[in-house]
């Protein structure tokens, strides 16, 4: 393995999946570590982060960690009570999420960690915890560079752009593509002919951000947790159909694409029949995009 | 409106036009004088010292959201009780919630009619 990598440490969404028709792809919900050299980036802390926690503690030249959460659904935290190096004196571990301030970001991590729920707090955590305040100007760790962007998802729901060994890692894990375009669908007999027009231009204006949001990304790590007919019974949950975020990422000029966060019903097969349906649509739109299931224990060199 | 009676005002945040054009026309009709800013920013410098009669706020905007901007105005007390009615494609109950918590009087839905933004405008503006 190089010194600059990504490893997928859980890829479900919503709740963890371990069945045994369903760990090809992996049952853990989601974590991604992205690392150059010494310096780990960990983005959202569901249960996969506990086998990564088992992991790093084994790598005695490792003791500081940048944790981002893209926000703070069960699914994207639920690994933090049991993650090791919080527990271990000689760790510095930096979290950043949404929040209005870095006591925001802490009340909304530790909110898990106390009874009846969970019998102990994060007062028992023994590192050096840290949250970062919110920015404009972008995070730092070590060589890894980071910003934010707001995405479609309940509540304040952040998508990454990680720049890592010279290679732009975007990790949007829970992002609905395209929801005002459907919504117009859906209501366009009911609009007379200025609102038609008006909701175009601005479904217009809509998908731009979307597009802007995934622009160039060299890797990207996106939702793709439904099937359309899935989706269709969904609409509004906050997630993308794998569909639409194939087709927006050819758009938006991705180069390579993870298919993540996926669906805790859908078994191997399943999976294997949405990665078979995605390549076809690359290869009816003559794209060159490469795309991917992201599967538990894939490491991705940079 | 009686003599020396100011207009009422009526303040728009989002960064699509589209969205501006659309509480613009669902408020020509009214008495009220209309100020539109693509920002959370741009807005600050205007909103740190006058109080609007009505806010829309959009929600999803690209640097700060509507969400934390309403959490900074709460925040001054100026704006504890500025009447307030978000505004978005992204209509999930969690941000609802959210911004009732927050204080916001209603939240508008896209696509609506243009008739909607009148009768909310009317409504909170009466």
């Amino acid at each position: 393995m190089g010194q600059s990598y990504l490893r997928f440490w859980g890829v479900r969404g919503s709740h963890s999946a371990p069945f045994d028709t369903h760990l090809k792809v992996g049952g853990n919900t989601s974590c991604v570590e992205i690392r150059d050299r010494q310096h780990v980036l960990i983005c959202d802390a569901g249960t996969g982060i506990i086998p990564f926690g088992e992991s790093i503690m084994d790598e005695q030249d490792i003791n500081e960690l940048l944790i981002i959460l893209t926000h703070y659904h069960w699914d994207h935290i639920c690994g933090l009570p049991f993650f090791l190096p919080a527990f271990s004196a000689d760790w510095n571990i930096r979290f950043f999420g949404p929040g209005y301030s870095a006591k925001d970001i802490e009340t909304h991590i530790s909110a898990q960690m106390r009874a009846p729920y969970f019998p102990v707090g994060t007062e028992t955590w023994l590192a050096n915890i840290n949250c970062l305040e919110p920015t404009n100007t972008g995070i730092t760790h070590g060589p890894i560079s980071l910003s934010y962007k707001n995405v479609h998802h309940p509540g304040l729901t952040y998508g990454y752009r990680i720049t890592v060994a010279g290679k732009d890692v975007l990790y949007v894990s829970d992002n609905e593509c395209l929801y005002l375009k459907k919504s117009v669908q859906q209501e366009f007999a009911h609009l007379n002919d200025e609102e038609r027009t008006l909701y175009n231009e601005m479904q217009k204006e809509e998908h731009g951000m979307e597009l802007k949001l995934l622009e160039d990304a060299d890797i990207l790590i996106h939702d793709a947790q439904y099937t359309s007919e899935d989706y269709e019974k969904k609409k509004g949950w906050g997630h993308s159909c794998y569909v639409d975020t194939v087709n927006t990422s050819i758009d938006a000029g991705v180069k390579e694409l993870y298919l993540y966060h996926h669906d805790p019903h859908y078994d191997d097969d399943a999976i294997e029949q949405i990665h078979e349906h995605a390549i076809q649509i690359i290869q009816h739109r003559r794209s060159s995009m490469k795309c991917h299931i992201a599967r538990e224990g894939l490491t991705v060199e940079l | 409106m009686l003599m020396g009676e100011s207009k009422k005002i009526v303040v728009i945040v989002d960064n699509s036009p589209s969205v501006q054009s659309l509480i613009m026309r669902g408020t020509q009709g009214l008495d009220i004088e209309l100020k539109s800013f693509d920002s959370a920013e741009g807005a600050w410098d205007y909103l740190q010292s006058n109080q609007p009669d009505l806010l829309f706020l959009g929600v999803l905007m690209p640097d700060k959201d509507g969400i934390t901007f309403l959490k900074e105005l709460r925040d001054s007390a100026l704006h504890k009780d500025t009447s307030v009615v978000m505004i978005s494609s992204k209509d999930y109950a969690q941000d609802k919630i959210i911004v009732k918590e927050l204080g916001a009087l209603d939240f508008l839905t896209m696509p609506m009619p243009i008739s909607a933004v009148t009768n909310m405008a009317e409504k909170y503006l009466s």
